[in-house]
């Protein structure tokens, strides 16, 4: 730094510099393991993800020190439009399981239940649902250094334990592929089973529609009513699904599943849980009209069905969607006003459509 | 609503897709364009990506129970990959193209990928009529998923379309030391049912690229047969192709 009015010094003399094992490209200084434990893929942009961070770490920073303020080390925090408004612009990572667990009522249910977890996994285990969930348990997050067989801790037990008690805890549920990743990410960001399994309750239970009983209504409604607001907001893109014949299940269902999981950046995923823990599953209807509606020249340009289906996975990737903190801005903005009130009416009939169709 | 109807204008039988790809798919097979899988080269074939030009093509599902190895067989045909434990377990359903050489006609294969889970049947069952061709798998270490096979090709019977080209395949093959269904089980039931059967591996590569090039092979004839072209007989085909694991521990 020069000063201000200084007596300019002397430029120094050029030394040639032996830098001892100081990085000198973003690929040296970003390590190959996210703060997560999930390995970056080969085609890892590292030189776009410093930028990106070095931004995104002053939001970050702001955003600690702002809810540091708010929270003044209390276990307990309040409903209210600052915190909303606060869980919108992100948690910071050190809250996270602290405001999920609060907003979503998962800390009441727990301190209401003393022990209720711990008895689920002890006597009798179902051996179907054992089994079903040991299909999974090795092809979740092979990717994650913290599910691997050889990491200390692993979290394939811990994984275990959360479907298994969660399955005997909702029998008409059980297990469906998909919670497997829900309680992995729970497991990364809480380091607690059965904090975990409450969160997994509150999603499951209370805040998601039936999307992994048997009969996936849930599911299968809401995908319907996500084709009804695209018809209603983003019309090119609800003609081109039409003239194609496209389901909306083939290019969404793993959005609505897995709650952007291995669809979205993990950073991008996690900030959309924190409105999804606060706000409730009117959210993942934002972000799937953002993603279409920003998208939409794109898949409206695809000229046959194969074509759509790899538009709508393209448009998952990419700068809009890592640059977490603006995405998650655009979509408070992007697809316009979206009102429960709408939803819960769009899923009266879509499901009266569907179950009127299904035997 | 969007419901899949029955495809417009192609009179519903195994008329396949004629149209020009123009789409710019990435392809990392890029140069392999005209080769054979054998090594013999097509001199009329431009040198392109393999995914770009295709004579024909045809929608080929991969069905059977979760964990069977559906996946792994794909990315091992797709990609002459495997890799133990990298893959993670398929939520809905997923499609990977892949473009063959058969006899100098360049069949796209467009492979749809579902999850097992019998839950996410209510939403592939759509898609079923929609495949020329269906591969059934089963786990030769996994009894249930071979007991479920009659399952399986009950569902098949209802949802998929009559002339589908359908075939068995014990998966998992090189896994000698967990075996539990003996391979003279799953030629008995294919007979029974008088379906192509082979076991497979997609970790060695065993009968994995004859699995899709029989298929690709019996689509061809089917849509494009000369007069004077005998009838390809998948059967005789398969069976005479096909490898069995080498040691019998059964």
């Amino acid at each position: 730094m020069e000063k201000a009015n200084g007596a300019r010094a002397p430029p120094p003399q050029q030394q040639p510099q032996h830098r001892i094992n100081v990085p000198s490209t973003a690929r040296e200084r970003v390590s190959s393991v996210d703060p997560y434990g999930f390995e970056r893929s080969n085609d890892f942009d590292y030189e776009s993800y410093e930028e990106l961070m070095s931004e995104y770490l002053a939001v970050l920073t702001k955003r600690s020190i702002k809810w540091s303020k708010l929270l003044q080390g209390k276990s307990r925090v309040e409903k209210n439009f600052k915190v909303k408004r606060y869980v919108r612009k992100g948690i910071p990572n050190e809250h996270r399981a602290l405001i999920w667990m609060a907003a979503s009522g998962s800390q009441e249910q727990m301190e209401n239940n003393p022990g209720y977890y711990h008895s689920l996994l002890q006597g009798q285990h179902d051996p179907k649902l054992v089994e079903t969930i040991h299909t999974d348990l090795h092809r979740t997050f092979p990717d994650n250094v913290q599910f691997r067989k050889t990491a200390e801790p692993c979290l394939q037990k811990p994984l275990y334990n959360v479907l298994l008690a969660y399955g005997h805890h909702n029998k008409a549920v059980g297990y469906c592929q998909g919670m497997n990743f829900i309680a992995g990410y729970l497991l990364i960001i809480t380091k607690d089973e059965e904090k975990s399994f409450w969160l997994m309750e509150a999603l499951l239970g209370r805040i998601l529609p039936d999307y992994y009983t048997p009969a996936m209504l849930g599911l299968k409604t809401d995908q319907e009513v996500l084709g009804e607001l695209v018809k209603m907001k983003v019309p090119a893109v609800w003609q081109v699904m039409m003239e194609h014949n496209v389901m909306w299940t083939l290019v969404v269902s793993r959005w609505f599943i897995c709650l952007f999981i291995d669809v979205l950046p993990v950073e991008t995923v996690l900030r959309i849980w924190d409105c999804l823990f606060y706000e409730g599953s009117k959210i993942l209807f934002r972000v799937a009209l953002t993603l279409i509606r920003h998208n939409q020249a794109l898949i409206s340009q695809a000229q046959n069905l194969p074509d759509i289906c790899d538009r709508f996975k393209q448009i998952t990737r990419g700068t809009f969607v890592e640059d977490c903190h603006p995405f998650m801005q655009n979509i408070f903005k992007e697809p316009g006003s979206l009102s429960m009130a709408t939803i819960t009416k769009l899923r009266a009939a879509c499901r009266a459509r569907i179950t009127a169709v299904e035997p | 609503m969007s419901r899949k109807k029955a495809s417009k204008g192609k009179g519903g039988s195994a008329s396949p897709s004629t149209t020009k790809d123009n789409s710019n798919k990435s392809s990392k097979s890029g140069l392999v364009a005209g080769v054979q899988a054998n090594g013999v080269v097509h001199p009329s074939r431009p040198s392109v990506s393999s995914s770009e030009f295709y004579d024909v093509a045809f929608k080929v599902m991969l069905v059977g129970d979760s964990g069977v190895g559906k996946t792994c067989l794909l990315v091992r045909f797709k990609d002459g990959a495997f890799l133990a434990g990298s893959f993670i377990s398929t939520v809905g359903i997923d499609f990977r193209n892949k473009v063959l050489d058969i006899d100098g006609v360049k069949v796209k294969l467009q492979i749809w990928d579902t999850a097992g889970q019998e839950r996410f049947r209510s939403v592939t069952h759509a898609y079923y009529r929609d495949a020329h061709a269906l591969l059934l798998l089963y786990d030769v270490t996994n009894k249930a998923s071979f007991d479920n096979i009659r399952a399986w090709l009950t569902e098949i019977h209802e949802y998929a379309r009559q002339d589908v080209v359908l075939m068995i395949l014990g998966n998992k093959a090189d896994a000698s030391h967990d075996r539990t269904v003996r391979r003279e089980e799953g030629e008995r039931l294919a007979k029974e049912f008088g379906v192509p059967f082979m076991e497979t591996s997609a970790r060695s590569g065993l009968n994995v690229d004859l699995a899709f090039t029989a298929i690709a092979k019996e689509l061809k004839h089917r849509s494009m047969k000369g007069v004077d072209e005998p009838k390809f007989k998948l059967h005789e085909y398969v069976n005479k192709e096909m490898k069995t694991t080498g040691c019998c521990r059964t």
